[in-house]
């Protein structure tokens, strides 16, 4: 198997990989989806795009969002449904029985997954050790993961947007981030809150969670540092051969990754790596 | 190069490990030779390069707890396969007196009596695993081979342990890998976290090396285990 061991590293943040490229959606749809002033990537919707409509998968799945701060977790076999799910997510949506049932009922082969590197590594595990029968293990065709510095213990967020700038869950309509702040559009207007406040509302397994790109995914994509632009990292040859296709037919614009996006993410991963080391030390 | 050998070696319980393991067969004897019961070849008194325990060690027979300690002393690498020899599994719950069987009451992962290279839980796993966990092994490092050895030290995982260690402890982040991993269903997410029903927990473990967080924190505390019984055998303690 062409799969390489994962190693966890402060050494070598980024884990095993055959290539990083800057990439932006070329794709209309996309664009129009995510409108004029989205300053996100695209990209990953662009690949699942490829994937669907030139048969590679069968279906994809993602997670999409329902209401402010809450998704859902969704089987998407059409464009429509992919560019539905278009966007960043500010929680982590749980994989559920539901979606078992579904994957093991649905007449679907290949299947495509993006999820953060938490569930890349169960997916992975999945594929590789499948400990039961009714694992899915054999529909897992891509894993893709997205960055993730922490994902926010939701309830205690919205309480403290709701205490300090007197909003209540219903009227959020977004976020977004701007900088170093998170900007919150809510039915009244919008509220700036510093990202340094936001961190305290982060879900405690999160500080113990060593992944930043998602070491265990074939493909792991996020922000770069150019705006519009998505770092993506292949780990497989099956992730280049895809990104590179996705680029081929139009999906995708792919350049070479710009000396300061990489020098940032290798330091977050990193960054993140030893912040697991310091709060693991204290759950032991 | 020669092939390995390996043991593959039943010490009871409900036969589903063997089964699973004998659908591999085919696959296992081109990248192995293979010394099992059902081909007709076992021998305890050679040694081996691998040798694959399936089911419960029962403390109270005499005769199996020198079997496998026997199988230990001959096989370079020995691996715990499925939940009944790595965790305990359902065979825990096992009272003894019933009929016509079992017998004995004292069932016990086998890490309780021998040490143990690498411990597989899943009830039982699917038939790919070992020949995955071979091929693994081989390269000799890993996130998951790391995982597979750590709980190896640990005789006793289950989603209770699921729920102290990490549940409860406020370390979930609600991904639902645990409530996908349970084969009974005994794992649900309410509120995003999973909630176990203990009733249908049949301690087969598989939840806790599926979860990010436990698996991670098995590997950190068998690195300090190890650290610490080198230490004492420097110091010798
Ligand atoms: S920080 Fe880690 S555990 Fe938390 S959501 Fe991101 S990948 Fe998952
Ligand atoms: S909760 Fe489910 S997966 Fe976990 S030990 Fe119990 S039966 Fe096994
Ligand atoms: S696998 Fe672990 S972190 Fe994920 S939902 Fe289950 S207990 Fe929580």
């Amino acid at each position: 198997m062409a799969y390489q061991p994962v190693v966890i590293d402060p050494e070598n943040p980024l884990g095993y990989y055959t290539g990083i490229y800057l990439a932006q959606t070329a794709d209309e749809r996309v664009k129009r989806k995510l409108g004029p002033d989205y300053k996100g990537g695209g990209a990953v919707t662009s690949i699942l795009l490829y994937l669907v409509e030139h048969g590679v998968v069968d279906a994809v799945v993602v997670a999409r969002r329902k209401k402010g701060l809450y998704g859902e977790t969704i089987i998407a076999k059409t464009p429509e449904e992919i560019l539905e799910a278009t966007g960043p997510k500010w929680s982590i949506v749980p994989y559920t029985l539901g979606l078992r049932e579904k994957l093991t009922s649905m007449d679907v082969g290949r299947v495509a997954f993006v999820g953060l590197p938490c569930q890349a590594q169960f997916l992975r595990q999945v594929k590789m050790f499948p400990l039961m029968e009714s694992d899915f293990s054999k529909k897992i065709y891509l894993i893709i993961s997205l960055f993730c510095m922490g994902t926010f213990a939701v309830e205690s967020f919205l309480n403290y947007i709701k205490k300090s700038y007197h909003v209540s869950p219903d009227e959020i309509e977004n976020i977004s981030i701007n900088g170093d702040e998170l900007v919150v559009k809510h039915v009244r207007g919008e509220i700036r809150i510093p990202i340094r406040d936001a961190l305290f509302h982060l879900q405690h397994g999160c500080l113990t969670c060593p992944d930043y790109t998602g070491l265990f995914a074939d493909l792991s994509a996020g922000k770069a540092l150019k705006p519009g632009f998505t770092l993506l990292i292949t780990r497989t040859k099956l992730a280049d051969k895809i990104v590179r296709e996705a680029s081929n037919t139009g999906y995708l614009k792919l350049s070479e990754p710009d000396e300061e996006s990489l020098r940032i993410v290798i330091e977050k991963a990193r960054e993140k790596i030893m912040r697991s080391y310091k709060y693991l030390s204290t759950v032991l | 190069m020669s092939k390995p050998a390996i043991l593959i070696y039943d010490l009871g319980g409900c036969e589903g490990c063997p089964l699973s393991i004998m659908r591999v067969y085919p696959q296992l004897i081109n990248i192995a030779n293979v010394y099992t019961k059902c081909l007709g070849k076992v021998d305890l008194d050679r040694e081996y390069d691998y040798a694959v325990v399936t089911g419960p060690i029962c403390i109270n027979s005499p005769e199996h707890v020198e079997e496998l300690k026997k199988i230990r002393k001959n096989s370079r690498v020995l691996i715990a396969y499925g939940s009944c020899a790595s965790v305990g599994g359902i065979i825990l719950y096992a009272r003894g007196g019933q009929e016509p069987r079992p017998e004995h009451r004292v069932y016990a992962p086998i890490s309780r009596v021998v040490r143990v290279d690498y411990a597989i839980p899943g009830c039982p796993p699917a038939p790919q695993m070992l020949i995955s966990l071979l091929n693994c092994i081989r390269r000799g490092k890993g996130y998951f081979l790391d995982l597979f050895r750590a709980v190896a030290l640990n005789p006793k995982l289950s989603g209770f342990d699921l729920m102290d260690e990490v549940v409860l402890n406020g370390l979930c982040v609600g991904c639902g890998a645990c409530v996908l991993s349970c084969p009974t269903n005994a794992l649900q997410m309410i509120d995003n976290r999973p909630d176990l029903i203990p009733e249908k927990c049949i301690r087969c473990g598989t939840c806790t090396v599926r979860c990010p967080r436990f698996s991670q924190i098995l590997i950190q505390r068998s690195r300090l285990l190890q650290k610490a019984s080198s230490l004492s055998r420097i110091s010798g303690v």
